[in-house]
């Protein structure tokens, strides 16, 4: 008699859920006033333990929200990137890894690959290396990486409506326009992990990157590493084309 | 306060700007914003959670429409944040119910609900719920062991109302099949 299991297991469950040991909530008011009274145009520095990914998330309270850039007080999201104010904690690997698969190849053979148009920037002279990371299954490449100037500028171009892909701690970051596109500067250096499609971050990825502007224009998220102005930075960026 | 405000009456003023208003419902619903992150499994971040869902609650209130009530619309992003966090924190299976496995016998109580055998039952039950794929668990956790109603949980999870109570056969059917397997029948 399966309903009658059913009833039998439900009342089991109800049972049980008045019996956990459930620790008692923080008294948050003042906590929470104290974030609600706060401007919220002004970029804040503090540190905070709540990490949420962006995205391509089904969620059912933020739909506006996916793949476009947003600030939560403390963390920092561009589609695809995620910045947590707060110094990073923890050590890196003294020899991090290559991201998931990374390959290298033609430009040509990228933009036949690539899930969505590559584009490039004008001002910084002939692409060094191009590198494919992390295909999907039909070969697609999550990530592509272009690097310039004898490999100190790397130029990277992901989906950023797809999911997480990188994840960094940053104890200064800011708000910048990009011509109409919002982004995020990161004067300081600062470490930058890879998160897999599987939305598992790879710790072995740990890097420390250079200052980095990332920005995002319509679907795609770009992140541009090395130079060491925003000016610099800015122009490069506007001559992405 | 001399005058006790209804949730709707306290979302009207909130919606103003009215922060005294709105800690009327922090105050309320904390507890259960608080019970429902730890059995979605924030486990120790449950806290940051629900802190972490007032604010954006706040600075969605003029998305909240009140069909289904405040409580199930908080809960809905109290369980988004928990997913969240598991989507970046790697802890999948999350520290669901631990606070189950810490759970013994009353020494003063004579309650045969405490009794060894019936907390191995419950310790076991709980293992089983853990494994369980995520979408049923949550089906359970908020139907069951939050005891919120099919359209509770329809908002909470943000699913349609059918799928709930398809969801809840399919997770009981699972579960059940699981407790079968070595278990001795009728324990």
């Amino acid at each position: 008699m399966p309903d009658y299991q059913d009833e039998a297991l439900i009342a089991e469950l109800r049972a049980l859920g008045s019996q956990l040991d459930v620790p008692e909530p923080a008294d948050q008011r003042t906590v929470i006033r104290a974030r609600l009274t706060r401007p919220r145009h002004r970029l804040r520095l503090w540190v905070i333990s709540i990490v949420a990914a962006v995205a391509g998330t089904v969620g059912a309270v933020a739909p506006a929200r996916a793949a476009v850039i947003d600030a939560v007080d403390g963390l920092l999201r561009v589609a695809g990137i995620e910045i947590r104010r707060e110094p990073p904690s923890g050590g890196l690997p003294a020899q991090p890894s290559p991201m998931p698969s990374l390959r290298s190849a033609d430009l040509n053979e990228a933009r036949r690959v690539a899930p969505f148009p590559i584009r490039l920037p004008t001002t910084l002279g002939e692409p060094g290396q191009v590198l494919l990371a992390d295909p999907d299954p039909a070969g697609a490449p999550r990530v592509i990486t272009v690097t310039y100037r004898g490999e100190t500028v790397r130029f990277d171009q992901f989906d950023g409506a797809v999911s997480l892909a990188f994840f960094k701690s940053a104890a200064a970051a800011e708000w910048v326009e990009i011509g109409t596109n919002s982004g995020i500067w990161l004067p300081g250096p600062h470490p930058v992990t890879y998160v897999g499609r599987d939305g598992i971050e790879h710790t072995e990825t740990a890097r420390l990157a250079g200052p980095t502007l990332i920005w995002l224009d319509g679907a795609v998220t770009y992140r541009l590493e090395g130079l060491k102005t925003l000016e610099e930075a800015r122009t490069v960026a506007l001559s992405v084309k | 306060m001399a005058i006790e405000l209804d949730d709707a009456a306290a979302v009207t003023k909130a919606r103003t700007g009215d922060l005294d208003a709105y800690e009327v419902l922090v105050v309320r619903y904390t507890a259960p914003a608080h019970r429902a992150a730890v059995l979605l499994g924030a486990g120790a971040d449950a806290d940051d959670v629900v802190q972490e869902a007032f604010v954006k609650a706040y600075r969605q209130i003029s998305r909240y429409r009140g069909e289904s009530g405040f409580r199930p619309w908080l809960l809905a992003i109290v369980a988004n944040e928990t997913r969240n966090l598991h989507r970046s924190r790697r802890r999948r299976d999350g520290l669901l119910l631990r606070a189950a496995a810490q759970e013994g016998p009353e020494p003063t109580s004579p309650d045969p609900a405490d009794s060894a055998l019936a907390v191995e039952r419950r310790q076991h039950l709980v293992d089983q719920i853990r494994l369980l794929d995520p979408r049923d668990r949550e089906v359970l956790v908020c139907r069951f062991l939050l005891d919120l109603s099919e359209a509770e949980t329809a908002v909470t999870l943000g699913l349609p109302k059918g799928t709930v109570k398809s969801r809840t056969a399919r997770a009981l059917k699972k579960l059940r099949d699981r407790l079968h397997v070595g278990e001795v029948p009728n324990a």
